[in-house]
């Protein structure tokens, strides 16, 4: 939704500003696509532990975070440190880079294991049955 | 899950997190001016994250999820299917490279290899995408 409103926004003369390009993008590959791709993976990949709290689902809930805290920080603080730089919002805009950096790969930690076949499967089926 | 999808899918999760260091990097040179260079990243940048990891991962996860075939080999020549991850990354890498070093004729190759591998992808799974209700 974001992403499809700075897409019409963009269009509308008077309401384009510094930064709102990459926003409408990162709004849509990050935002959107590269999320419901981290839901579903995390849903339908092999090797879920069905079992729901924050222990077993950790890396799942550090990428969330990540990821819905550093980029909406990312949209208010690069229009903003664009127009007041230097400024307190270059150090949050940093601040965005980095939990969507702990956020990507906190989900690759957490996905790479159950990236398995069935043998590897079976056997860590084995294994934690003892 | 088959060997293809998951070379696939541990190679778009590579892919995701270079590209995604590149996105870190271009967004501190913009807050803390460091070089122009990292300007230079940005269709590097893009490639990386479209067809490494979001292209790379869904066709990984295509392999391994679609329907497959009563009879035979399940998911088809396994000859076929081992081009596709060989051809796409082999792509991506010479586009990478051009874009990194203004090199035209690995821009060319490159896009020719992920059609290539595209299109043993559709061959692979145009008869996949089926219903077992009639």
């Amino acid at each position: 939704m974001v992403a499809l409103a700075l897409g019409v926004l963009i269009r509308i003369d008077g309401f384009e500003f510094s930064g709102m390009s990459p926003m409408l993008w990162h709004a849509l590959m990050v935002g959107w696509i590269t999320q419901i791709i981290i839901g579903v993976s995390t849903w339908m990949f092999p090797g879920r532990n069905k079992e729901e709290n924050f222990l077993n689902q950790k890396w799942e809930w550090i990428a969330f975070g990540g990821l819905n805290i550093g980029l909406p920080l990312r949209f208010l603080a690069e229009p903003m440190a664009t127009a007041f730089e230097p400024s307190i919002w270059s150090y949050l805009l940093i601040a965005s880079s980095i939990l969507q950096f702990i956020g990507i790969l906190s989900y690759v930690v957490g996905i790479w294991p159950r990236v398995q076949s069935k043998e590897q499967r079976r056997k860590n089926r084995a294994k934690a049955s003892g | 899950m088959p060997l293809v999808s998951r070379i696939l899918i541990k190679a778009s999760l590579i892919y995701l997190l270079v590209g995604l260091l590149i996105g870190v990097l271009m967004l501190i040179n913009k807050a803390v001016f460091i070089s122009p260079v990292f300007w230079f990243l940005i269709p590097a940048h893009i490639e990386i994250m479209i067809f490494g990891w979001i292209i790379q991962f869904t066709m990984g996860v295509a392999y391994w999820i679609l329907p497959r075939y009563l009879k035979d080999k399940g998911r088809g020549s396994a000859k076929l299917a081992n081009l596709v991850p060989i051809l796409l990354n082999a792509g991506i890498i010479l586009v990478v490279i051009s874009d990194l070093m203004a090199w035209n004729g690995a821009a060319l190759t490159g896009r020719v290899f992920e059609l290539s591998a595209v299109l043993i992808f559709m061959v692979l799974h145009w008869k996949r995408v089926v219903t077992y209700n009639k």
